[in-house]
């Protein structure tokens, strides 16, 4: 809606008295056709505002979860999320982890199980374990203390640790 | 194994890993010299010389912090002093 977007002080305050009075006349005020000024935006709220209230509360929880499921406008779209994330399994751990582990340079993509060794089947040092517990810190968002992290030596057991960690069982 | 030098060394391993991410030379480039530095000194055991190579790695420490704030600076100078 480019309209909107214009930036005149008529448009936004009749933007900012559109989002005040809510879903009552949203759609017949913002919708309708906002570039020809703040006038005709609240001349268009006035009718929606004389409906009865039975008729408006009823409409107006139905407009509300509408408004926030359906993405009608790129301008105004507002689907919120609040950063929350799908909700990690088992599976979704022990996924990530291996994919971790398949980008770190210096294991060999075809050798690792999940039951591998890192130093023993693998044949990296002390530092490639550190630097392999810094990349799972990263992946995960948290940090490993180094007295535990010092015992994670195989894919099976940092799955185990996140998912002890992170309250995810069966 | 059980060496008590041996929590400090990863500590200050992962802080000059945690430093290098931003350094100018590329990421990988410190992570390989970095390796190779602690590669070099892996057969000391002697603590006196384990805990000087610890001083000096975290002497490196402060060169790269002083590093990210010069270049910092540097940034910030020319966005506001060079355009005249």
């Amino acid at each position: 809606m480019p309209g909107l977007l214009a930036g005149s002080p008529q448009v936004m305050a009749a933007r900012v008295l559109a989002r005040c009075i809510g879903p009552l006349g949203r759609r017949s005020a913002v919708w309708c056709c906002p570039s020809s000024g703040s006038l005709r935006v609240v001349a268009a709220l006035v009718p929606a505002a004389r409906r009865p209230f039975g008729v408006l509360f009823g409409e107006q929880h139905k407009r509300r979860s509408e408004a926030t499921r359906v993405p009608r406008s790129s301008a105004v779209l507002q689907w919120r999320r609040f950063g929350d994330l799908p909700p990690l399994t088992l599976e979704s751990i022990a996924e990530r982890v291996m994919y971790v582990l398949k980008l770190y340079d210096k294991i060999n993509p075809e050798k690792l199980q999940s039951t591998s060794h890192f130093m023993k089947d693998l044949g990296l040092d002390s530092l490639d374990q550190v630097e392999i517990i810094m990349a799972m810190e990263d992946e995960f968002g948290f940090e490993i203390p180094d007295a535990e992290a010092e015992k994670l030596m195989t894919p099976e057991e940092i799955v185990q640790y996140i998912a002890n960690k992170k309250d995810v069982y069966e | 194994m059980a060496n008590p030098m041996r929590s400090a060394v990863i500590t200050l391993y992962k802080n000059l890993l945690h430093l290098g991410r931003d350094y100018p030379k590329g990421r990988d480039y410190f992570r390989n010299r970095l390796k190779a530095a602690f590669m070099k000194n892996k057969d000391v055991t002697d603590p006196e010389k384990i805990r000087e190579l610890i001083a000096r790695g975290e002497f490196v420490i402060k060169e790269l912090e002083a590093l990210y704030y010069l270049r910092k600076y540097r940034a910030m100078k020319k966005r506001y002093y060079e355009s005249k």
